[in-house]
C-alpha cells in the first residue's frame, strides 16, 4: 500500500523536476512555430541547464548567504510542492499534510527568498525587481486565498486529496458556476505567480521590463542553472496543480501501481496541453505595463469573490 | 497557595526589589541587579501564566489594599494566555535591558526603577477581577509606560510630542473604560467578576451594548485599532526599544484579553453585531496598519504599524469566534478563539524580537531610518540572523510561528460558511480577503525592512560604523529566538491551553483543536497541520539537491566577480533600491488610501531666473486617518476652548458664582424630581 | 439624659446655629461678623457633645471638645488677628444687597428642606430631622462666599460653608471617622492661614482687600 504511495510521491518528484525543462521547451517550440520560426527544439532547455552546471561557480562581491541560498530554496521550496500536490496520486504517505494553504505559502516562500536575494546584490536592478515582485506577490495573495475558499466548500477542507478525490467523484461541481470561477480566478493567479504574460515577460532582455528576470541578473553558473530549474518547476508545478483541481480524471484514488502508471502518463498528456494551450495563447497577448497589473489582479480577485459567493448560494445555506 | 499564587507572590517581590535596586543602587549595580530581578519577575509570571494554562485556578482577596474597594485576584487559563506571553517578554527584555541601558539615558534611577513596576502590572492586569482592581492596575500600567516612554526626552524633541499623544489617548481610552464599567456594575449590583458575570443577564440590551461598546471602544484603543490607533506610530519610536518591545509584545495585548474578558466571558457573548464590529475594526487595522508599514521608512514606525495589522488580525478571530457563539456553534467559535490566542503568542514572540533587533541598530549606528541603513549583515551578523528568524515569522509562511496561527485563523473563517446567515456568507470570504491581503503585504514589508536595512551595502557613514551588540542584548534576543523556533515548529504543545482559555471564556469545554504529537489536528472539522514535517521535509530536500547540484557540477571552487554595472564603472551603495524606493510601486497602487504628499522646491540662482541653483523634493505619506479624523476634531476643540474663554471674565464672583449656581440647580432639579 | 430633654436641647443648639448664619449675612460689620461666628462654633460643639452625651460615646465628646477649641476659638482669634491688622472695619457695598440677600437666605433654607426630605425619611430620629438645617448654613455660606467683596468675609463664608458640613455629618451620620474629621480640620485651619497671607499681600499691594481688583490679572 504505502510501497505505491511513496512511489507516487517519488515520481511526482523526479517528474517535475526531469519534465519541467521539456515543458518549458515544449512551450517555447509551440511559440516559435506559430511565430513562424523553426524554433530550438524541445530539448534546449536540458541542453542549457547542462551547460550551465559545468560552468564556473560564481558568487557576486558583496553579496551574502541569502544570495547563495535563494536558488537552492526555490528548487527546495518547489519540490517539496511537488512532492505534496496530488498530481499522481491522491493516496499517498502525505497526503493528509498536503493543504492548499500550506501549498500557497511554500511557493510565497520561494517568492520571498529570491527577492531578499534580489536585494541582496545591492544593485538598482535586483531592488527594482524584488520590489516588483513582491508587490505583484502581495496583491495576488488575496485572489489565491479566496480561491481555496471556494474549493474547500464543496469538500468540507482545504486538504488538496479531499478537494480532488471529491472533485472526481463528483465532477458536476467543475462545472458548477463557483468551480468555472474559481479556476478563472486560479489561472490568472498562476499566470501572476510564475511570471508569464501578461504580467511579466519571461524572455525579456529589457531590464527595466524585467520582474522575475531583474532579481536573477547576477546569477551565473550552477546558481542560474538552479534558478531557472526552479522557475520551470513552478511553472509545471503550478500548471499540474491547476489541472489537478480542475481536470482530476486519471488521479489515481488508490495506492495501487496500474493506477499509478496511467495517473503519470495523464498527467504529462494533461500538462503538455494545457502548456501548448498556454504557450499558443502567449503568442497573442502582450505584456501589461507593470501599473495595469493591479487592475487585471482586481478582476481575478472579483472572479474568485464571486466563486466563494455562488459557492454559498448556490449550495443553499 | 498553589504554584500560580506563589509564582505571583514572587513576582511581586521581584519587583519591589527591583524598582529599590534601581533607586538606591550606584550606578554600576543599578542596570545588572535591576535587569537581572525584572528578568526574575518575567520568569515567575512566565511560570503563573503556564500553571494556570496547565488547568490551574488562584483568587485571591485583599480588602484593605485599595481604599474603599478592595483588591481582588483571579487567575484562570485565559489570563493565564497573557499573563504566560507577557512574563515570557519581561524575562526576555530584562536581559536585553542590562545591556541596552548601558551608557544611555536609560541607566538612571528613574527609568531603572519605574521598568520592574510597568512589567508587573503587565502580569497582574489579566489576573485582576474586580472593577476597581482592573482599573487601578491599567491606570498604573498607563502610567508607568508613559514615565518609560519619555525616558529620553532630553536627547530629542521629538519624544516629548509622542509621550502627550501617548498620554492624552491613553486617559482617553482610560474614560472610556471607566464609564463603560462604571456603567456595567452599576446596572450588575456589584463590581467584583463574579458579581458581573451574574448580574449582566438581568440588565437591558440598551445597557449591555453601551457597555460592550463604550468599554470595547478603550480597549481597541490600547490595541492600536483604526481610528484611536494614532499614538501607536507615534510612542513607539519614541520610546526605548526594549520599553518598545514590552510595549507591542505585552500591553497591547491587554487590549484584546479586555475584550473577550467583557464580550465573551462577563457579559455572556452578545448580539452578532458586537462582533461583527469588532471583526470589521480588526479587519480594517490589519490592511491599514500595514499599508501604512509599507510605505513608512522608519524601522520602529513599520514595525509600530506592523503591529496594528497583527492585533487587527486577533481581533478578526475574536470577532469571528464571537459571531459563531452568538450564531450557537460552539465548537467553531472555540476553535477560531484558539487561533486568535495562539497568534496573540507568535506575534509577542516576533515581535519582540523584532523590536529588540532594531534597538540593537539604533545602539549600534543611531539610525532608525531604513534609508540609511543596510549592510549590517556584515557587521552586526548574529542580530541580522535573529532579525530574519522573528522576520519570517511575521511574514506568516513557513516555517516560521506566524503561519500556524494564520493556518488555523484561515481554517476557522473557511468551516465559518457551515453557520447559517447571509451576513456570515458575506462577512467570512470578506475577512478572508482582508487576511490574504494583509499576509501578503506583510510579506513586502518584512522583505523590506529585512533586504533594505539589513543586506547589500552601508548607505551611510554611522551603518557602515556599526558593531555587533553587548552580549547581554544578544542573550535576551536569543531567549526570544528559540521561543519563536519552538512556536513554529512545536505549537501542538501548546493546544491544551488554548483549549482551556476558550472554556475560560465561556465557550465551554468542546475541543476544537489537539496537538497529538507536535501536530494541528482539528477535531471538528477535518484538518491537520505539521510544521516540523514541513520544515523537516524543506530541510531534506535542500540537502538532496544542493549535494545533487554539487555532484553534476563540474568546478567546485566559488569565485568572486564584480557586480553588473552595465559597463559603466562600479556601482556605489547609494544607487541600490532604498525603502522608499521598494515601496514606491505599493504606494501607487494604493495611492488613494495613503494620500502621499509631495513637494518640489526649485531655487533659483539669484542672478537669473532661469538657471536653477537647488532643487529639493520632499515626499512624505501622512497617516490619512490623523489628516481626516484628528485634525478636525482637535480644531473644533479648540475653537470650543476659543469660544468658552468668554466666560472668563476675570471677575472672581464670577468664577464663584458660576460653582454656587451649578450646586442650586443641581438641588432644586433633584427636589423636583423626588 | 431623657428623650424630649434631649431633642429640645437639640433643637435649640441647632436654631442657634442657623441663627447665627443669618446674622452673619445680614451684619455688615466685620467684627460682629466674626463674633457671631464663634458663637456658631460653640453651637456646633453643643450638638456634637449632646449627640455624644445621648449615645454615651466619649470619642464624640472629644471630637466635640476639639471643634469647640478649633472653630470657637483658635479660627476667631485669627480672624481678629487679621482684622486689627488691617484697616477697615466694615464691609463695602455687596453684590447683592442686604434685603435680597435675607430673601435669598430664606429660598436656600426651603430648598435645603425640600431636598433632604428622602434622607430624613431613611432614617426619622430627632437629629435626622435637624438634618436640613446644617446644609441650609451650607448653601448659605456659598452664597456669602460668592457675594461679598472683602477678603475676610469670604473667609467668614467659606468657614461657614465648612461647618454647615460637619453638621451635617454629625446629624446623619453621628460624625465621621476621626481620621477625616482630623484631616477636614487641617485643612480647613490650613485654607485659612493661606487666606490671611492673601488678604496681607493684597494690602500691600492694593492698599486694601476689595477683590474686585483682581479683574486686571484676567487674559
Amino acid at each position: 500500500m504505502s510501497g505505491a504511495g511513496a512511489a507516487a510521491v517519488v515520481a511526482q518528484v523526479v517528474g517535475v523536476i526531469a519534465g519541467a525543462p521539456l515543458l518549458a521547451g515544449l512551450m517555447r517550440q509551440v511559440r516559435a512555430r506559430m511565430e513562424g520560426r523553426a524554433g530550438a527544439g524541445v530539448g534546449q532547455p536540458w541542453r542549457d541547464l547542462r551547460k550551465l552546471l559545468r560552468k564556473e561557480p560564481i558568487t557576486a562581491a558583496g553579496t551574502g548567504p541569502a544570495f547563495r541560498l535563494a536558488p537552492l530554496l526555490l528548487v527546495d521550496t518547489t519540490a517539496v510542492v511537488a512532492a505534496l500536490v496530488p498530481l499522481a496520486s491522491t493516496d499517498t504517505p502525505v497526503s493528509d499534510r498536503a493543504d492548499l494553504i500550506v501549498v500557497v505559502a511554500v511557493l510565497a516562500l520561494g517568492t520571498v527568498v529570491l527577492a531578499l536575494a534580489g536585494l541582496d546584490t545591492g544593485t538598482a536592478f535586483g531592488g527594482m525587481g524584488a520590489s516588483r515582485e513582491m508587490t505583484v506577490a502581495a496583491l495576488v495573495e488575496p485572489t489565491i486565498l479566496l480561491s481555496v475558499f471556494a474549493l474547500s466548500i464543496p469538500s468540507g477542507s482545504t486538504n488538496l486529496a479531499a478537494i480532488v478525490s471529491g472533485a472526481v467523484d463528483d465532477p458536476a461541481r467543475l462545472a458548477s458556476p463557483a468551480g468555472l470561477l474559481a479556476a478563472a480566478a486560479l489561472a490568472v493567479a498562476v499566470l501572476a505567480e510564475t511570471g508569464r504574460l501578461p504580467v511579466d515577460n519571461p524572455s525579456t532582455h529589457l531590464e527595466l521590463t524585467m520582474i522575475h528576470e531583474a532579481m536573477t541578473l547576477e546569477y551565473s553558473g550552477p546558481d542560474l542553472a538552479l534558478v531557472e530549474l526552479g522557475a520551470q518547476m513552478r511553472l509545471t508545478v503550478l500548471l499540474g496543480l491547476l489541472v489537478s483541481l480542475f481536470a482530476p480524471w486519471g488521479i489515481a484514488t488508490t495506492a495501487s501501481w496500474g493506477a499509478l502508471a496511467l495517473a503519470l502518463v495523464l498527467l504529462a498528456v494533461k500538462v503538455t496541453v494545457l502548456g501548448a494551450v498556454l504557450a499558443a495563447a502567449e503568442v497573442f497577448w502582450a505584456k501589461v505595463r507593470l501599473f495595469r497589473v493591479p487592475e487585471l489582479l482586481a478582476g481575478s480577485f472579483l472572479l474568485a469573490l464571486l466563486a466563494v459567493a455562488a459557492s454559498f448560494f448556490l449550495n443553499g445555506k | 497557595m498553589n504554584t500560580v499564587g506563589a509564582a505571583l507572590a514572587a513576582a511581586v517581590g521581584f519587583a519591589a526589589v527591583a524598582a529599590a535596586a534601581g533607586m538606591w543602587l550606584p550606578l554600576r549595580a543599578r542596570v545588572p541587579v535591576a535587569g537581572a530581578c525584572t528578568a526574575a519577575l518575567g520568569a515567575a509570571g512566565l511560570a503563573a501564566g503556564v500553571a494556570a494554562l496547565g488547568g490551574r485556578t488562584w483568587s485571591a482577596d485583599l480588602p484593605d489594599l485599595l481604599p474603599l474597594a478592595g483588591v481582588h485576584l483571579a487567575v484562570d487559563a485565559l489570563s493565564g494566555v497573557f499573563m504566560a506571553v507577557a512574563g515570557a517578554v519581561v524575562l526576555a527584555v530584562g536581559v536585553y535591558g542590562i545591556g541596552y541601558a548601558g551608557g544611555h539615558d536609560l541607566s538612571s534611577r528613574g527609568v531603572q526603577a519605574v521598568l520592574p513596576g510597568f512589567a508587573l502590572t503587565l502580569i497582574l492586569v489579566p489576573a485582576a477581577a474586580s472593577v476597581s482592581t482592573f482599573l487601578a492596575l491599567w491606570e498604573l500600567m498607563a502610567l508607568t509606560s508613559l514615565a518609560l516612554v519619555v525616558a529620553e526626552h532630553r536627547q530629542r524633541s521629538a519624544v516629548r510630542e509622542a509621550g502627550l499623544w501617548y498620554a492624552v489617548m491613553t486617559h482617553m481610552g482610560l474614560v472610556l473604560l471607566l464609564v463603560g464599567l462604571a456603567w456595567f456594575a452599576a446596572g450588575a449590583g456589584g463590581e467584583s467578576f463574579p458579581a458581573l458575570r451574574a448580574g449582566a443577564a438581568a440588565m437591558s440590551p440598551t445597557a449591555r451594548n453601551s457597555v460592550f461598546v463604550l468599554a470595547g471602544l478603550g480597549f481597541a484603543s490600547k490595541a492600536g485599532m483604526v481610528p484611536l490607533h494614532a499614538w501607536l506610530p507615534r510612542a513607539h519610536p519614541e520610546a526605548p526599544s526594549h520599553v518598545s518591545a514590552l510595549m507591542s509584545a505585552a500591553m497591547v495585548n491587554l487590549g484584546v484579553y479586555g475584550i473577550i474578558r467583557l464580550g465573551l466571558d462577563l457579559l455572556g457573548g452578545g448580539p452578532r453585531w458586537w462582533w461583527w464590529l469588532v471583526l470589521a475594526t480588526g479587519a480594517v487595522s490589519a490592511v491599514y496598519g500595514i499599508l501604512q508599514a509599507a510605505v513608512a521608512t522608519d524601522l520602529k514606525r513599520l514595525l509600530a504599524y506592523s503591529t496594528s495589522e497583527n492585533l487587527g488580525l486577533v481581533l478578526v478571530g475574536v470577532g469571528a469566534a464571537g459571531m459563531f457563539n452568538a450564531a450557537g456553534d460552539r465548537p467553531l467559535a472555540a476553535l477560531a478563539l484558539a487561533a486568535a490566542l495562539l497568534h496573540t503568542v507568535n506575534h509577542a514572540a516576533f515581535k519582540a524580537l523584532l523590536f529588540c533587533a532594531a534597538g540593537s541598530v539604533l545602539h549600534a549606528t543611531g539610525l532608525r531610518d531604513l534609508d540609511k541603513l543596510g549592510g549590517l549583515r556584515a557587521r552586526m551578523p548574529v542580530t541580522a540572523g535573529l532579525f530574519a528568524v522573528a522576520a519570517l515569522g511575521a511574514v506568516a509562511l513557513p516555517p516560521g510561528n506566524g503561519f500556524t496561527s494564520e493556518w488555523l485563523l484561515l481554517q476557522a473563517l473557511m468551516h465559518g460558511l457551515a453557520v447559517p446567515g447571509v451576513s456570515t456568507a458575506i462577512v467570512l470570504p470578506v475577512a478572508v480577503a482582508a487576511i490574504a491581503l494583509s499576509a501578503g503585504l506583510a510579506a513586502a514589508v518584512f522583505v523590506k525592512a529585512l533586504g533594505v536595512g539589513f543586506f547589500a551595502r552601508p548607505r551611510s557613514t554611522q551603518a557602515a560604523g556599526a558593531h555587533e551588540s553587548p552580549p547581554t542584548m544578544l542573550a535576551g534576543m536569543g531567549l526570544l529566538a528559540l521561543a519563536c523556533a519552538a512556536l513554529a515548529l512545536a505549537p501542538g504543545a501548546l493546544a491544551p491551553g488554548l483549549v482551556r482559555a476558550g472554556a475560560a471564556a465561556g465557550l465551554s469545554d468542546v475541543r476544537p483543536v489537539s496537538g497529538e504529537g507536535l501536530q494541528l489536528r482539528l477535531t471538528q472539522v477535518s484538518g491537520s497541520l505539521w510544521p516540523l514535517w514541513i520544515a523537516g521535509a524543506l530541510a531534506v530536500m535542500m540537502a538532496a539537491v544542493s549535494g545533487l547540484t554539487r555532484g553534476l557540477s563540474r568546478r567546485r571552487r566559488r569565485t568572486q566577480a564584480r557586480l553588473w554595472d552595465c559597463g559603466g564603472g562600479a556601482p556605489t551603495p547609494r544607487m541600490a533600491y532604498t525603502a522608499t524606493s521598494f515601496a514606491e510601486p505599493l504606494q501607487r497602487v494604493f495611492d488613494d488610501v495613503l494620500a502621499p504628499e509631495q513637494d518640489v522646491d526649485v531655487t533659483p540662482v539669484r542672478e537669473s531666473a532661469y538657471l536653477v541653483e537647488r532643487v529639493r523634493f520632499h515626499s512624505r505619506v501622512p497617516d490619512r486617518i490623523e489628516h481626516r479624523l484628528y485634525r478636525p476634531v482637535l480644531n473644533g476643540l479648540s475653537n470650543l476652548g476659543i469660544a468658552a474663554r468668554r466666560l472668563a471674565t476675570g471677575s472672581v464672583h464670577a468664577y464663584l458664582g458660576y460653582g454656587f449656581c451649578t450646586l442650586v440647580t443641581l438641588l432644586v432639579v433633584l427636589a423636583v424630581m423626588q | 439624659m431623657s428623650d424630649s430633654a434631649y431633642t429640645q436641647l437639640l433643637d435649640l443648639a441647632c436654631g442657634a446655629f442657623l441663627l447665627a448664619a443669618v446674622v452673619v449675612l445680614w451684619r455688615r460689620d466685620l467684627a460682629t461678623a466674626v463674633r457671631v461666628f464663634a458663637l456658631q462654633g460653640l453651637a456646633l460643639a453643643a450638638v456634637a457633645a449632646l449627640l455624644g452625651a445621648h449615645e454615651h460615646r466619649w470619642d464624640l465628646l472629644a471630637v466635640a471638645a476639639g471643634i469647640g477649641v478649633l472653630r470657637a476659638w483658635a479660627l476667631p482669634a485669627l480672624m481678629r488677628r487679621a482684622l486689627a491688622a488691617g484697616g477697615e472695619a466694615r464691609e463695602s457695598q455687596p453684590l447683592v444687597n442686604v434685603t435680597a440677600s435675607l430673601l435669598t437666605a430664606a429660598a436656600l433654607t426651603l430648598l435645603a428642606y425640600a431636598v433632604s426630605r428622602p434622607l430624613v425619611a431613611l432614617n426619622p430620629t430627632p437629629a435626622t430631622r435637624a438634618l436640613p438645617v446644617g446644609l441650609a448654613v451650607a448653601l448659605i455660606g456659598f452664597f456669602i462666599l460668592v457675594t461679598r467683596r472683602r477678603a475676610l468675609s469670604q473667609v467668614v463664608g467659606f468657614l461657614l460653608l465648612d461647618n454647615g458640613i460637619t453638621a451635617v455629618a454629625f446629624l446623619a451620620a453621628s460624625g465621621v471617622p476621626l481620621i477625616v474629621e482630623l484631616g477636614v480640620s487641617f485643612d480647613v485651619l490650613l485654607a485659612v492661614l493661606v487666606l490671611r497671607i492673601l488678604t496681607t499681600r493684597m494690602r500691600a499691594v492694593f492698599g486694601h482687600t476689595d477683590i474686585d481688583d483682581l479683574r486686571e490679572l484676567h487674559d
